[in-house]
């Protein structure tokens, strides 16, 4: 075409017809400007600048309402052909939605878990101006020591960013009144703890500052889901009154369906209702810690205004009270927003299995463009003829992207329903990492997302038309069919997609088999007990009836003898806890600070801690716990006998090295009364198999009476005495509520699970990762066989053996995997260091899981170019020649 | 022909502006801007077409088979190569008589019911 000089409004139409479809503008866009000339220059001479204005204005208007039909006509043209292509390739539509529908479901899945949890704004108001304060021992480290009733006060009355303070425990108590005696989870709260986070009841009203006061009549809030299952949403509840702590409390709201953090509860009282925080010791001890603390920012204050503030206020108090903030505590106070404290422990998890995740997304892309190239070269023919009637290559490279954006699409709808289907499965393992994970949910976001990620794929398979169509088409009218299929261009870009998609499956399983390394080195731990036929219960005495410690002891006596008398139990104990406690696990333990009798402390340095149970004289030998030295208690260690104590090697090995700690005695009421240790006994992971051993003491029931786990070793099956043993527990006070049954064995089990789902997960995606690799290389090599039939044909002609065939196949595969393989290695190293965190007694670079994941990838690739190898070996050169 | 036994009722009503392309066809082949002033001649510059609009049309009335794209060209020296001449096809012309008796019909319906008055008919 001749090139002349375009005037601008020319020129800006011109830009203006971009609008259309490239089609239409091929078709029409010459006279169309034509046209717009002729106008132009008439409205000029005729109407001046109000003629060329009204002809703009049409202009601009006229295109815009005639490209979205363009466009829509087009889309439904490219829509109908895609769907006939696609119904007559079937297994190649069924193979690559297929494909697709894993990478975006499982991409989906873990996306709905991390929108809920991690990027969703916590569902209170302004949840993010909300605070978690932390009292912490650097030096000695303790994260959480729990706050005092003066420190509470303290810390409201000092600051000066915070817009309201408020405290929290959770109970559990004994509630009469409705129906059996039931054992209700309690939330013990400041007078404003909702209004804080801003939650209005449905019912009544919830907590008023009179409530708080200490004497005033007792009161209770009710959760939503308690009210609905327990009450069946009786609206006339507001008024009802129960016995608790034998007092008798009195609803006076319900909460809404709101997620309750720290704890979900049954139901909550203010702090003055509470038997022990409201008792004479805790509110005057300083050191008397067990509440937690949420604040909310002031409207104009920064958190990290508000964390100088705190640290102030802190400072305030060492200087104060030197005694309760000694130097060697590293006392100090920490204030982090409440939605990064609740999703600490889930965030690196759920960020490795996103990754993983979007590996096999990409390696699935690989494939179906794999796919997708191998099916090109077949419709060559097709392709090449629709060129030749005059498709431009922008026309058809359309036409090819709506035929992968379907197949995107199919996919994305299957994996959306995969994930869907999925999601209860993975709230129940988001659960054990994080509260918030009742909050999981499929949502528009997520919707959006599996469209963006449905869209993103198509581009990023479908663009593999952009690179191999370009050359093909003049290529396919000169030299026929054959010519234009193996171009080196292509095979290239095979071999490309095929090297990254061994590499990302490489590195998925690299991943999976350090985690799995990690987990069955978890399994072997020698916990230091056996949990095998063993049944714990919670046993929760109506503790208003047992208030000395002879009628403590009294009921665990008759308690212990009664399940001691039924056949098939072998010993039981009574105790304040046991070993992997699905209640405790993963928390820090409560410990009590002690002197050692002839070691005064030096001047400035915190006395020594350590964990304290309470046990039974057959506590050790019903969990099986070995005795190193000394003795365990008998019944002759009572009230009446001198204190004594057992206590672990760990503790032994820290406070005596040299010595022999039996015989030594400790106080832990300084030096009022003195406990001589009488025992050593094996180190037990009480806290989880992955946390070492901490410093532990044992004291007896007699003389320490406080009682709230039953243990019974048993000669069968535990859970088949389990209704047994909670009757003689009835037997003996039908007033006691018995909570969380369940075997040690199982607690041992549970006390894994967050692993053991995380390396399922892992496993999962690697294990898909692998198969969509090893199909792929199956597939590449059969397609080049099937490419190669004649050159090789020439071969066997020439005199090459079967043999030399099947391993030029072999080698020519095996190049390529090794190559992959390489990347992968690099790219793993570099990656699994993600990992650490959540790896036990393996290091991110573990020799043994890399020698075995190359051998197992290995094999495997060696197996799927087996075929196609023993393919080509096996043809027979005549028929060879003849193919064309 | 295939068009010829095609039927024009499915294609109607018409759109205002796609009678008009079709009656500005009626008389002989034209190029786009001469179907533009035929159009905003006879309708006293009422119906003004805009580029956009006018191909929209053309491109649908193609696509339907109401229109062709005309071999036949001006003399050598009358002639611009950019501009294309469309003609009727007797599918074409088919369907605008349909519609202009459709137009007739719903006339007639409103003189029975008396909606003229005299002086505005005459």
């Amino acid at each position: 075409m001749k090139m002349r000089n375009r005037s601008l409004s020319e020129r800006i139409f011109r830009m203006v017809l971009r609008a259309l479809p490239f089609d239409f503008r091929a078709d029409y866009g010459p006279e169309m400007e034509q046209v717009f000339r002729d106008q132009h220059s008439e409205a000029k001479e005729q109407g001046g600048i109000v003629g060329l204005i009204r002809l703009w204005w049409a202009a601009f208007l006229g295109i815009f309402r005639t490209a979205p039909r363009q466009h829509w006509d087009m889309l439904k043209q490219d829509c109908a052909y895609a769907m006939r292509m696609m119904r007559r390739n079937p297994i190649f539509t069924a193979v690559c939605v297929l494909t697709l529908a894993l990478g975006i479901g499982a991409n989906t899945a873990i996306f709905s878990v991390v929108h809920s949890v991690l990027l969703n704004p916590l569902p209170y108001r302004e949840g993010g101006q909300l605070l978690h304060i932390r009292q912490q021992e650097q030096k000695t480290g303790v994260e959480n020591m729990g706050f005092s009733v003066h420190e509470i006060e303290d810390y409201r009355q000092m600051n000066s960013t915070l817009a309201g303070v408020v405290e929290y425990h959770g109970m559990r108590f004994t509630l009469f009144g409705h129906g059996d005696p039931e054992r209700v989870r309690t939330g013990v709260v400041s007078w404003n703890y909702f209004d804080l986070f801003g939650v209005k009841p449905i019912l009544g009203r919830t907590f008023l500052p009179d409530d708080d006061e200490l004497g005033a009549p007792a009161v209770l809030v009710l959760s939503y889901e308690y009210w609905r299952t327990s009450f069946n949403g009786d609206p006339h509840i507001v008024g009802k009154t129960f016995t608790m702590n034998d007092k008798v409390h009195t609803v006076v709201g319900v909460l809404p369906a709101v997620p309750q953090y720290p704890n979900e509860n049954d139901v909550y009282m203010p702090t003055s209702a509470c038997p022990f925080r409201s008792s004479k010791e805790m509110i005057e001890g300083r050191d008397h810690r067990m509440m937690e603390v949420f604040a909310r920012l002031k409207p104009d204050a920064s958190l990290q205004a508000s964390r100088a503030d705190l640290s102030m206020v802190a400072n305030r108090l060492r200087a104060e009270y030197p005694k309760f903030y000694t130097d060697s505590m590293g006392y100090s106070t920490v204030a982090a927003p409440l939605r990064e404290e609740l999703t600490r422990n889930a965030r690196p998890t759920l960020l490795v299995l996103f990754a993983a995740a979007g590996f096999v997304l990409l390696i699935a892309c690989a494939n179906v463009a794999n796919l997708t190239l191998s099916r090109m070269a077949r419709r060559e023919r097709e392709l090449t003829v629709r060129a030749a009637l005059g498709a431009g290559r922008s026309r058809m490279l359309r036409q090819l992207l709506t035929e992968s954006l379907l197949i995107a699409f199919l996919g994305g709808g299957l994996g959306l329903l995969l994930a869907y289907q999925s999601l209860p499965l993975l709230a129940e393992f988001a659960a054990r990492l994080t509260p918030r994970a009742r909050e999981i949910h499929v949502d528009v976001t997520v919707l959006l997302f599996t469209l963006g990620v449905a869209v993103g794929t198509s581009i990023l398979f479908g663009s593999i038309f952009a690179f191999s169509s370009r050359e093909d088409m003049a290529a396919g009218l000169k030299e026929g069919v054959v010519a234009a299929t193996g171009g080196k261009r292509k095979n290239r870009l095979r071999s490309a997609l095929l090297v990254s998609q061994v590499a990302f499956s490489f590195m998925l399983l690299i991943g999976a088999g350090l985690m799995l390394r990690s987990l069955l080195k978890l399994q072997e731990t020698d916990a230091g007990f056996v949990p095998q036929r063993v049944l714990t219960m919670r046993v929760n005495l109506n503790w208003s009836k047992y208030t000395t410690n002879p009628q403590v002891v009294s009921v665990s006596r008759r308690l212990l003898e009664k399940v001691q008398s039924y056949p098939g139990v072998l010993s039981a104990a009574l105790s304040s806890g046991f070993p992997l406690d699905p209640v405790r696990i993963g928390q820090s333990p409560v410990q009590g600070d002690y002197v050692i009798e002839g070691r005064p402390p030096r001047p400035g340095e915190a006395n020594p801690r350590t964990s304290v149970r309470i046990a039974t004289p057959d506590y050790f030998k019903t969990l099986g716990i070995r005795l190193l030295e000394g003795r365990t208690f008998n019944d002759a260690d009572n009230e009446d006998a001198p204190q004594v104590g057992v206590i672990n090697q760990t503790m032994a090995r820290h406070q005596w090295p040299q010595e022999d700690p039996v015989g030594k005695r400790i106080s832990f009421d300084n030096r009022d009364h003195w406990v001589t240790i009488i025992g050593i006994v094996a180190d037990v992971h009480e806290f989880g198999l992955d946390r070492a051993p901490v410093d532990e003491a044992f004291g007896p029931m007699a003389q320490n009476p406080a009682l709230s786990s039953l243990l019974v070793r048993t000669s069968g099956d535990p859970m088949s005495m389990a209704r047994q043993i909670s009757q003689a527990v009835h037997d003996v006070d039908p007033e006691t509520a018995i909570t969380s049954v369940v075997s040690l064995e199982q607690a041992r089990r549970d006390s894994m699970t967050p692993p053991r789902v995380t390396t399922n997960l892992l496993a999962l995606f690697a294990g898909l990762a692998l198969l969509i690799a090893v199909a792929g290389i199956g597939g590449i090599m059969a397609f080049s066989v099937s490419q190669r039939v004649h050159e090789i044909g020439i071969r066997m002609t020439l005199g090459a053996a079967p043999g030399s065939i099947l391993r030029m196949i072999l080698g020519q595969s095996m190049r390529l995997v090794l190559f992959g393989a390489g990347l992968g290695l690099a790219g793993a190293l570099a990656m699994t260091g993600l990992l650490r965190t959540m790896l036990f007694e393996v290091t991110p670079t573990d020799p043994f899981t890399y020698a075995g994941v190359t051998l197992v990838f290995i094999g495997a690739a060696l197996l799927a170019s087996y075929i196609p190898a023993r393919r080509a070996a096996g043809i027979d050169p005549m028929v060879a020649l003849r193919f064309e | 022909m295939a068009a010829k036994k095609q039927e024009a009722e499915p294609y109607l009503p018409l759109t205002p502006a796609m009678f008009h392309v079709l009656l500005a066809l009626a008389d002989g082949e034209k190029h786009g801007y001469a179907i533009l002033k035929e159009v905003a001649r006879r309708t006293d510059g009422r119906v003004r077409l805009s580029a956009g609009t006018l191909y929209g049309i053309i491109h649908r009335l193609n696509g339907e088979g109401m229109i062709l794209e005309s071999s036949k060209r001006p003399e050598i020296g009358l002639d611009d190569e950019r501009r294309r001449y469309y003609r009727l096809t007797d599918f074409g012309r088919k369907v605008a008589i349909a519609e202009a008796r459709r137009m007739e019909e719903i006339v007639a319906m409103a003189r029975a019911k008396k909606l003229f008055r005299k002086p505005e008919l005459a």
